[in-house]
């Protein structure tokens, strides 16, 4: 096997000298000379006519520069993935469809007085009545939040395998349950941020903590009809995202400030502000009915989810479609009938976060197949394994992957892991309960012919000081793609890690990548940065040849050096070689172009496991995690290290997931709008023994083997937990998150 | 808006003021000195991103009064390191995966700087209550904690 020096190794973060002593700059650090503060006036209601907008005392306060409406916007005014129908300003006339459209744009000298300003805009509404559920939406008379989509159906999916009905008639057990989930705010602790300027020539530069460059480039053409050769967009270094920074957050409205006030502008969210402004994780209603013999052998699976989609389309469509594919999960079916529906409402907006759609299906799943296990009255793990996917059986879903199947050694791995199960003392007033989770989550290969999925590109540039810069257009969100990239390229060029500079997410500098998310850098950066440099190094090597006159093939690039097989003594640096290249007009710089061989809907899968020890206070209700463990085939891991960061980084948002968090929108309107009321798990809250692993089946296709990784952690642990508290106590959870009030009132019954 | 004339030690430098009396320590940080490291997470004392300290004790800065910290001494992120030389903090943060976004961590390492200057090998648990008031959303607070309890047994 081939001994890699980086490749493999938990080698330090490139980006981490700067972290760790406050000098990285994020995009609220960002200070231009002459530059001004936007702030953007959001809807006071849910669902409002906007009948005038009266800017003129905002506008004669000292300090103010600019106050911007839709009758300022020179484009379309609309912008938004998958269908552009979101305004970037409600115009009078013009109806709101959630608490953060945006109604108005102020652009002053200092914070505090775009502050003022915004409180001295008066605007009239006729106020109508919200759509405050998927059920009332789906009423034949409810009003249509857009008018051409009939139903308010933002979505539909269906998947059907065999005969389900068939399936349930050969079943011994059939049970049914319905799951609620919560709706979950990514909390990334950096808020949308930005600034923006438009420079001597026309360029509209955008300089944001964001996901999707070439999307906001999109969006801003869209919105504000600029053209895109006159967009410039980088991106910050991220104070995380989870999906919440993938769809255009705050950069229209930013943009328009700066294009139309003529001026730098800085535009923060407040944390009110972007807990209403971003989209959150769906919150979702999943009937799941599951049929199976004594023998544990499950037959049949049906489920319906509804799902709310909130105001605008973003990502619903294909988080739906995972949902429902998610809901078979690592397991082989005969017969399943899927379907899931997502709903226009007047709620906040749901799209991206971490899992995709997945999350809730797992829920649900491992939910009923555990429940299935006590009616059954079997080991659930042995239930598990019974109805795995077999190495070699195709997958049910229409989102097919080629991924080795590793489920038995992920199931091996955490049984060892988890040791012996605790015993709950009798008299102890507390019991303790196990539960296993497995899934086998999707992640991004480059392969969909659509919306920019396809095709990845990176460049490569050898400098005649043999350092080299990498141009990669995927987006550091603080899960480690920079380190990975630079470990790939000091890999693959013999060079060591500090001659390595990795620029990222600038839509001027690196060629189209497209979004980052779906755990797709590593596989698809990684396999167009090997493209890159397989070709610099071939160039490095044939110009080392004719000046060594040695073959090509008997040369080789290591340790900063190009040698002869065989003999060290003969052979030339890197720095002479690239320098001679340099001198001679030899081209160092290329471009990796990567492309899955097929156009079709498809996706990589990884292969998980989490397991849970769960301590349940009888008297209180108080839960306690002992035990937390995740193990992982994401093929070959580039960065141990890093990886294990984004496991435990997963699992502990699955905890909040399972345990607190929940975002609460009554009527339409936010009642839990900061961290004192939407509660993340502090550093109080992490299991006694947490532990996180990994199983290395190469993945043919990827990287050395790699596959995507960040974000699936967050699948299985939810699951794991809750139903380790349904062990330790014998009652059903049927909605997330879980409270303690909610075990003592169901114990007491 | 009254406004007072202050003298802030920051990481040991003597610095005067005119403040308004509403601005906030952190404000102050990030706005007057341009020292951005100490970050606004939610400007409200739940997050703990700005955590810095004073007179040694870690304090959310959004919720002190620049005014306050007047003849106090301040220490932010800036000060910690010596110069090119990281402090081993910073070194422990980077070798056992404790920084991901990056967002919280100067605050994380305030928070374990005044720790491990009251309890020179913190147990697990002390170091889990010193970092509580301080919100990570990435790490899943592990590697933190490790980290910085590797300082506590290299100082042995």
């Amino acid at each position: 096997m081939k001994k890699f020096r980086y490749v493999g190794v938990g080698v330090n973060r490139v980006d981490a000298i700067g972290k760790v002593t406050g000098e990285t700059k994020y995009a609220a650090d960002l200070k231009l000379s002459g530059m001004c503060y936007g702030k953007i006036l959001l809807s006071t209601y849910p669902r409002a006519r906007v009948l005038r907008i009266d800017t003129r005392s905002a506008e004669s306060l000292a300090g103010v520069r600019k106050i911007i409406t839709a009758k300022d916007i020179t484009g379309n005014n609309r912008y938004g993935y998958y269908i552009p129908h979101r305004p970037a300003l409600v115009g009078e006339g013009e109806e709101t469809r959630y608490i953060g459209d945006a109604i108005a744009l102020i652009v002053a000298d200092t914070y505090a007085t775009a502050c003022e300003a915004l409180k001295l805009i008066k605007v009239d509404y006729e106020i109508l009545i919200p759509l405050t559920s998927p059920k009332e939406a789906m009423d034949m008379e409810a009003y249509l939040v857009h008018k051409e989509e009939e139903g308010n159906v933002a979505s539909r999916h269906e998947l059907i395998h065999g005969d389900v009905k068939a399936g349930f008639e050969a079943s011994d057990v059939v049970i049914e349950q319905t799951y609620v989930t919560s709706r979950q705010e990514q909390a990334f602790l950096e808020s949308e941020a930005g600034v923006a300027f438009v420079d001597e020539s026309g360029i509209l530069h955008i300089y944001s903590c964001l996901q999707d460059p070439y999307d906001v480039v999109e969006d801003i053409y869209l919105a504000l009809g600029i053209p895109k050769s006159k967009i410039h967009v980088k991106a910050t270094p991220s104070g995380g995202a989870f999906g919440g920074k993938l769809n255009t957050t705050i950069q229209v409205q930013l943009a328009a400030m700066a294009y139309i006030a003529r001026v730098p502008v800085q535009l923060v969210l407040d944390r009110e502000e972007s807990f209403i402004f971003h989209p959150k994780r769906h919150p979702d209603e999943i009937w799941i009915k599951i049929g199976a013999s004594s023998d544990g052998k499950i037959h049949a699976l049906e489920a319906e989810v509804i799902s709310d989609a909130g105001p605008y389309a973003v990502r619903t469509n294909e988080v739906l479609g995972l949902t429902v594919s998610a809901l078979v999960g690592p397991y082989s079916l005969p017969n399943v009938h899927l379907t899931g529906k997502a709903i226009y409402t007047n709620n906040l907006d749901s799209s991206a976060f971490r899992g995709f759609g997945a999350p809730q299906a797992a829920v649900a799943r491992e939910g009923i197949i555990e429940k299935l296990a006590r009616v059954l009255e079997m080991n659930s793990l042995v239930l598990r394994q019974k109805n795995f996917l077999k190495s070699g059986e195709e997958t049910l879903s229409h989102v097919l992957g080629d991924s080795p199947v590793s489920l038995d050694l992920l199931k091996d791995r955490i049984i060892e892991k988890m040791g012996p199960i605790p015993e709950s003392k009798p008299d102890s007033g507390r019991r303790i309960g196990r539960a296993f989770g497995f899934d086998m989550p999707v992640f991004d290969v480059s392969a969909i012919p659509l919306l920019c999925k396809s095709g990845v590109g990176i460049a490569v540039e050898l400098f005649s000081d043999a350092s080299v810069a990498i141009y990669a257009g995927g987006t550091e969100l603080g899960q480690g793609s920079a380190t990975i990239m630079a470990q790939i390229a000091a890999e693959e060029l013999g060079l060591k890690m500090n001659k390595v500079f990795v620029e990222m997410g600038d839509t001027w500098t690196c060629p189209r990548a497209g979004r980052t998310s779906a755990s797709r850098l590593t596989y698809v950066l990684g396999n167009a940065l090997l493209l890159a440099t397989e070709k610099i190094r071939d160039r490095l090597i044939q110009r080392a040849a004719e000046m060594l006159e040695i073959h090509k093939d008997d040369l080789l690039l290591v340790d900063g050096e190009i040698q002869a097989k065989g003999s060290s003594s003969k052979g030339l640096s890197i720095r002479k070689v690239a320098e001679a290249c340099s001198n001679e007009g030899v081209k160092l710089r290329e471009e990796g172009w990567f492309k899955y061989p097929e156009d079709r809907y498809m996706y990589g899968h990884t292969f998980m496991a989490s397991a849970a020890d769960v301590e349940v206070d009888l008297i209180t209700g108080e839960i306690k995690i002992l035990k937390l463990v995740n193990v992982h085939d994401s093929g070959k891991v580039i960065n141990p290290v890093l990886a294990k960061g984004q496991l435990y980084g997963g699992s502990i948002q699955a905890l909040g997931y399972a345990l607190t968090e929940d975002l609460i929108v009554q009527d339409c309107k936010l009642l839990t709008p900061s961290f004192a009321e939407y509660l993340i798990p502090t550093a109080m809250d992490i299991p006694e023994e947490f532990l996180a692993d990994f199983v290395e089946t190469p993945y043919p296709t990827g990287p050395y083997g790699a596959k995507g990784l960040a974000e699936h952690s967050l699948n299985t642990t939810t699951p794991a937990i809750l139903n380790a508290i349904c062990n330790a106590v014998g009652i059903d959870i049927c909605t997330i998150p879980i409270k303690p009030e909610y075990i003592l009132e169901n114990l007491k019954t | 808006m009254s406004r007072h004339n202050i003298v802030l030690n920051v990481n040991g430098k003597q610095t005067s003021l005119e403040v308004e009396s509403d601005r906030s320590l952190l404000d102050v940080i990030r706005e007057d000195l341009e020292l951005t490291g100490s970050k606004r997470g939610c400007d409200n004392g739940d997050c703990g991103a700005c955590t810095v300290l004073v007179n040694g004790k870690p304090v959310n800065s959004c919720l002190v009064l620049a005014v306050q910290a007047d003849g106090q001494d301040v220490s932010t992120i800036e000060g910690v390191a010596l110069g090119d030389e990281l402090h081993p903090i910073q070194e422990a943060f980077i070798e056992h995966g404790a920084v991901q976004c990056g967002f919280c961590t100067p605050a994380m390492i305030m928070n374990a700087k005044a720790l491990l200057e009251e309890i020179p090998q913190p147990t697990n648990e002390e170091i889990k209550q010193a970092i509580l008031g301080t919100l990570c959303r990435c790490t899943g607070y592990i590697q933190i904690v490790d980290a910085i309890h590797s300082c506590g047994r290299s100082k042995k």
